[in-house]
């Protein structure tokens, strides 16, 4: 049996569908698969589970005594191992305690023996580079929208290591390849588009297909952060307001933007008209989305953007931004409309576009989205191309 | 008819505070008031005039023997107010380490209690609502930016404390009548707002900034920490639409902090590197040159009380365009000392921008010195102090 690592910031919980998904359909397809995440944690998983050893910052003592207790028992367990590593580390020209301290944070890694360690993110391979050559497994990565195009902004080259190490590439969209490949990723790496999928049996079709309400009910799912360029949404929202539309605009998530979101919706006398819904689970997720009539993503930027498509599975009328992977999750007066990100006039004509359309149309288009969802995203493809990528 | 000498604290929490708080202090004292000076001292500084420091110590220990200290004082003064302080702040407060926290802060405010007491920040308000059941005297309350404008949308708590305690206030300073008028929301009473601009430092009147000739690229700059009240994001947008046009540019950005991913996401999706340059911070010099050097000052902020920086580039000489947030529009009238644009909105930004470039040169000069006088009959320190005197004089009749 193929042993497959796959290392996460956490262990997916239950609601994190895209792992557990890709965890269950692997070890169907009679994978073994263990998971190593950032944390020890004590609690009853589907896999095996190892979490990180602990790093005491601010407590230098603590952590020397912890360092060289677990340096020796990994050592005692998988000696070549992490003598691969040390010196692997060496040789990149890391210094003696500089390697010494890689070794220990991938301590829980080192005496396992695995066919693939494959990373959840780019950015969980950063100080693990030489990890899966040291245990003598394949190094597998997955591409995610703010690997590729957030993190390395700020930290460049932060993936020339990477690049030196990996053998195979998970990219959830062909744009975040592309960019990867500006990056310094080589076109001799072997790549596999795998986009996310959806359980259409747990997002049914809509009732009233076609048919829109008064006043409109606009919906958005997704953290409130700049990527995700709520004050686009808003401006366009004013812009309906101006024009006599009636409407609501609900949005589900939380995060950092909230105060500058509010703020803006306040600004804009949309007080009665925007709702900030907080984050609410899948059952009223999609409660939310059976109520609703046009779904938005503004986004700046998106790896591929699971939640529009959702909204597409369950009916909605989606418009979505051309950033990046969002284009090749709507294809545009077919399943959905693609409009010029950071323009709110586009967002606000192509809404009054739909609410003008005949109700033939609108449910022509939420059923092309639905089909292509369940023809296009089948959970059961993505598990077979899972178990191809790791086949060889 | 003589007035008593008012005895004014001026609380901001810290000593020293900001800038302008610190322009406040050194004007009132000047004008004869007395200044008392309350909070945590984090420098040593020293000040003309009659201004009084009562510090509160930082270090765990001290600050127990300072509260014991002031304790036993107000004891001798006024028992009754002390236990009744005492049980105030213990009933609030669970944790022992906070209710010394606060005994230091409000003890020595009791033990000197000035005529009138000056809240500079209104987040105060919910950090010691006790004050105001046992100080004695008028208060008054500053209106600035962010504390008023949106921190209580987003605050439920503070929103409550403002509406409890707004309408016990005596006196309020807003620095622009928008933002007096946003204060009335939660119960200000609208008659004892007060709008009393800030001051710009008058040796900058004497500076003179050279215009704009169309030969040379145009140089643009925003001044202003990285935040998203900063509308750096929509400025970007029209530098993006600048370049598409063709047209010759730098736009400088001088903030202080880390760079945000927003705008590093942008420079790098816009291509902007060449045409936008991103300055960590500069000391006020240097910064007062460099805007000096530049043709046009933006900002593009959804949100300002009175931004001092456009004032500071009007009393120099340099052309500014503002967006109409805040109290802006109480000082930039469009194409008089200035221009204007609505906020969020990069494309009749960019129109401005481009207005501004085919202006003639004499356009250019007349609106520079309209600007200049401006600030010279609204914004001098002469005038500000002579309200804040006015002020607080008809609160005490």
């Amino acid at each position: 049996m193929k042993q497959i690592g796959l290392v996460l910031p956490n262990a997916p919980q239950y609601s994190e569908t895209f792992f557990n998904y890709k965890i269950k359909g692997l070890q169907n397809s009679g994978f073994d698969v263990t998971v190593f995440s950032g944390k020890r944690k004590n609690e009853k998983y589907f896999f095996k589970h190892f979490g990180a050893y602990p790093v005491y910052s601010g407590k230098p003592f603590r952590q020397f005594v912890q360092l060289v207790f677990i340096l020796l028992i990994t050592f005692v367990r998988s000696p070549y191992n992490v003598k691969n590593l040390f010196t692997a580390e060496r040789k990149d020209g890391n210094s003696i305690m500089e390697s010494l301290k890689t070794v220990y944070i991938n301590a829980h890694i080192l005496p396992h023996k695995l066919d693939w360690l494959h990373f959840g993110f780019a950015t969980m391979s950063l100080k693990r580079e030489n990890v899966a050559k040291s245990i003598g497994a394949k190094m597998g990565v997955s591409f995610r929208g703010y690997d590729i195009n957030i993190f390395p902004l700020k930290n460049k080259n932060c993936y020339t290591k990477l690049w030196k190490n990996i053998d195979k590439v998970h990219t959830i969209s062909d744009y975040l390849h592309t960019k990867a490949l500006k990056l310094g990723l080589s076109k001799e790496i072997n790549f596999v588009k795998i986009t996310p999928a959806i359980d259409t049996s747990l997002f049914k079709l809509k009732d009233n297909l076609g048919k829109i309400k008064n006043p409109l009910e606009i919906l958005t799912v997704g953290r409130l952060n700049w990527i995700k360029n709520y004050e686009t949404a808003i401006s366009a929202m004013k812009i309906l307001k101006d024009k006599r539309i009636d409407f609501i605009y609900n949005i589900i998530g939380e995060g950092i933007e909230l105060e500058r979101l509010k703020f803006a919706v306040h600004q804009s006398g949309l007080n009665d008209r925007v709702f900030f819904l907080g984050k609410l689970d899948h059952a009223k997720i999609t409660e939310k989305m059976h109520r609703s009539d046009i779904y938005l993503q503004p986004s700046l930027q998106e790896g591929f953007c699971v939640s529009a498509l959702e909204a597409q599975a369950t009916g909605l009328l989606c418009i979505v931004s051309d950033a990046d992977g969002l284009r090749e999750n709507v294809i545009e007066g077919i399943t959905g409309w693609i409009v010029p990100k950071r323009d709110p006039d586009a967002f606000a004509g192509k809404i009054i576009e739909i609410i003008n359309l005949p109700d033939v149309k609108r449910k022509d288009i939420a059923l092309n989205a639905r089909k292509r969802v369940e023809d296009d995203f089948k959970i059961e493809d993505q598990k077979i191309k899972f178990e191809n990528f790791f086949k060889e | 008819m003589v007035n008593k000498k008012l005895n004014i604290a001026i609380y901001s929490g810290n000593i020293p505070s900001t800038t302008f708080i610190e322009n406040l202090i050194e004007g009132l004292s000047e004008s004869g008031f007395g200044i008392y000076l309350f909070g945590k001292q984090t420098k040593v500084v020293s000040y003309k005039g009659d201004v009084k420091i009562f510090s509160t110590p930082i270090s765990d220990l001290k600050l127990v023997i300072f509260v014991m200290k002031e304790s036993l004082k107000l004891f001798f003064k006024d028992s009754r107010l002390l236990f009744r302080s005492l049980k105030k702040i213990c009933s609030r407060k669970k944790k022992l380490k906070i209710f010394f926290t606060e005994a230091g802060a409000i003890l020595p405010i009791l033990n000197n209690p000035p005529d009138i007491f000056h809240i500079q920040w209104a987040k105060t308000v919910e950090q010691y609502p006790e004050l105001f059941e046992l100080l004695n005297c008028k208060f008054v309350l500053s209106l600035r930016g962010a504390h008023i404008n949106y921190s209580p949308l987003n605050d439920i708590n503070l929103a409550n404390a403002y509406r409890k305690t707004f309408p016990i206030i005596d006196g309020f300073h807003a620095v622009s009548e928008a933002i007096g008028n946003e204060s009335v929301k939660y119960g200000a009473d609208k008659t004892k707002v007060k709008v009393i601009h800030s001051s710009v430092r008058e040796e900058l009147l004497k500076k003179n900034s050279e215009l704009y000739k169309g030969e040379e690229s145009l140089r643009v700059i925003s001044i202003g920490r990285h935040h998203w009240k900063k509308g750096y994001h929509y400025a970007l947008d029209t530098m993006k639409a600048l370049k598409d046009e063709g047209i010759n540019f730098k736009y400088t950005l001088v903030a202080q902090g880390e760079i945000p991913e927003e705008i590093l996401f942008m420079l790098e999706e816009y291509k902007l590197h060449h045409n936008v340059e991103v300055i960590k911070g500069m000391a006020y010099e240097k910064l007062i040159e460099k805007l000096q050097q530049s043709h046009l000052l933006l900002l593009s902020s959804v949100e300002e009380g009175i931004a001092n920086v456009v004032l500071e580039a009007m009393a120099v000489g340099v052309p500014v365009i503002t967006t109409d947030c805040g109290g802006m529009n109480e000082v930039v009238e469009d194409k008089v000392n200035g221009y204007i644009v609505p906020v969020r909105n990069p494309k009749i930004l960019l129109k401005k921008i481009k207005e501004f470039i085919s202006s003639n040169y004499d356009f250019k000069t007349l609106m520079t010195t309209k600007a200049k006088q401006t600030i010279i009959e609204e914004f001098s320190r002469e005038i500000q102090i002579n309200d804040f005197k006015n002020f607080y004089y008809s609160l005490n009749k």
